[in-house]
């Protein structure tokens, strides 16, 4: 936070407005019969886009502050913050777990093995201490618990910080009983384990990590240890039967992916393929081409879209909807004939980056032949990206 | 009943998305959202008037006018914001402003 004289007003006015609405609006969501956590997410998700839209200098809260700095020094920054949500969500008042450093050496694999099921009698409980949880989870050296959350089912995770700034996140099964019925066969989970975080240590791609949603398991980019770390998760998973079905259908293919010699290929598939779900969605479908139409007015035309391309921008209401849908697909087409036919300044609606706005009230506005005072008052700007605030604006300008 | 005026901005505008962000996922209704922007309407409307005291000044040249159910809009090419501390200038910036001698006579005739 800057400390000069001339101190910004804007991210405090944003902070006690957002503060007044909050408790303003408390009642209206009791009222209505709404939970405080959704008053909660509300707070949070408009903090957060305030954040990024980095219109605002020097705004956070303290928790983001500190995660902020956590976050520079790992490089996956969206996933953070997707658990960033998730960490707030639930109570503040479990305890961020202060980072370890990760200590140097690298114990072998073998020691890592969880099978002592007294062991595992202290994994449940919050509020375990960072360096009881490394040894409990008996975690390989270098992999530090980094923070510890509760999802929205009430799972714990363990967000685990490897030496070279890979994040995992671990999920600690709340139910001992469990732990000790499946641990004791042991044969399977042990050595999954050991598979597991044995290529951990070792030339680690520092993009690597794995969100939980309540209901979906979301791959980042990844090579090889994407597998393993899903094996990790479904080793987890394995051990609550409890699960909604689509986390249980995750879990199957999961499993499936362990069964096989190379599950690299089947998670990366899934995951490219969850990925490429999303942006599919996301373009609409292109203009359907017009039956063909025959032309009189002359050659040179290259389909008979332009018929309706050339209505439809003559026609200044509908410029800036359909522009954007299907002016993508004739405009390629149509500018050498007609891009210089528009009158309208569409050309300067889609040009700016930045709308600088100016929201205010006017206490007088003056002229005088061509020219203009203005005396303006309470006003919210956007200049260049940037919000400023004022109490009052005087300006002149010629017409 | 305060302005709406300040929903178009960067914070009026992130306090619509997450509201509809919550709409989607049906934790709150679209009546309530409804109250809310309108809480927000009156907070931010107290907070400009009661929490900032600092003066700004500007020049510029004027494009266009327009004066429309009393509200002014203008658009101004090379404009240069002038505060104490900084100065910005811009190429084009647009000012809305609505008026501030009544303001909560929003629905009010002037005669």
């Amino acid at each position: 936070m800057a400390s000069s004289a001339n101190s910004n007003p804007v991210p405090k006015l944003y902070r006690s407005v957002i503060e007044d609405v909050i408790s303003e609006v408390r009642e209206l969501f009791l009222d209505e019969g709404v939970d405080e956590q959704v008053l909660l997410e509300l707070k949070t998700l408009w903090e957060n886009k305030l954040l990024q839209s980095k219109a605002v200098e020097g705004f956070h809260t303290e928790e983001q502050a500190a995660l902020q700095a956590a976050q520079q020094q790992q490089q996956q920054q969206q996933q953070v913050q997707q658990v960033q949500q998730v960490q707030q969500v639930t109570q503040p008042a479990q305890a961020q777990q202060v980072i370890l450093p990760p200590p140097p050496q690298q114990a072998p694999q073998q020691q890592v093995i969880v099978q002592d099921s007294k062991i595992l009698q202290h994994m449940s409980a919050t509020g375990m201490s960072a360096a009881a949880t490394a040894a409990t989870l008996a975690l390989p050296a270098g992999v530090a618990p980094y923070q510890q959350l509760i999802t929205s089912q009430g799972q714990i995770l363990q967000v685990v910080r490897a030496p070279n700034g890979t994040q995992y996140i671990i999920q600690q099964p709340q139910q001992q009983i469990l732990l000790q019925q499946q641990m004791q066969p042991g044969g399977v989970q042990a050595p999954v384990i050991q598979q597991v975080l044995a290529p951990l240590q070792g030339g680690l791609p520092q993009q690597t990590g794995v969100i939980i949603q309540p209901q979906q398991i979301v791959l980042a980019s990844g090579n090889k240890v994407q597998g393993n770390a899903q094996v990790m998760q479904a080793a987890g998973m394995a051990q609550q039967p409890g699960q909604p079905t689509t986390t249980a259908a995750l879990v199957q293919q999961l499993q499936q992916a362990q069964g096989a010699a190379a599950p690299q290929a089947q998670p990366q598939a899934q995951a490219q393929a969850q990925q490429q779900a999303q942006p599919q969605a996301q373009p609409q479908p292109q203009t359907q081409q017009p039956p063909m139409m025959l032309q009189v007015d002359g050659t040179g035309d290259t389909s008979s879209e332009e018929d309706e391309d050339e209505e439809e921008e003559y026609d200044e209401d509908d410029e800036e909807e359909k522009d954007k849908d299907g002016g993508e697909d004739g405009q390629v087409e149509e500018e050498p004939l007609n891009s210089g036919d528009d009158v309208s300044d569409e050309e300067d609606q889609e040009l700016f980056d930045t709308e600088n706005v100016v929201v205010c009230q006017y206490d007088k506005i003056h002229r005088s032949k061509n020219k203009w005072k203005f005396h303006l008052k309470d006003g919210i700007m956007n200049l260049n990206g940037r919000d400023y605030v004022f109490s009052k604006a005087i300006g002149d300008a010629e017409w | 009943m305060a302005y709406q005026l300040y929903r178009n901005t960067t914070l009026g505008n992130s306090l619509q998305e997450s509201l509809d962000e919550l709409i989607q996922t049906q934790q709150i209704t679209p009546q309530l959202a409804l109250q809310v922007l309108l809480q927000f309407d009156k907070a931010i409307n107290t907070a400009l008037a009661n929490r900032v005291r600092n003066r700004v000044n500007f020049r510029g040249s004027l494009n266009t006018y327009r004066f429309c159910d009393n509200v002014w809009t203008f658009v101004l090419n090379d404009v240069e914001f002038r505060e104490v501390t900084d100065l910005v200038k811009v190429d084009k910036v647009k000012i809305v402003a609505c008026d501030g001698k009544s303001e909560s006579t929003q629905n009010k005739v002037d005669k």
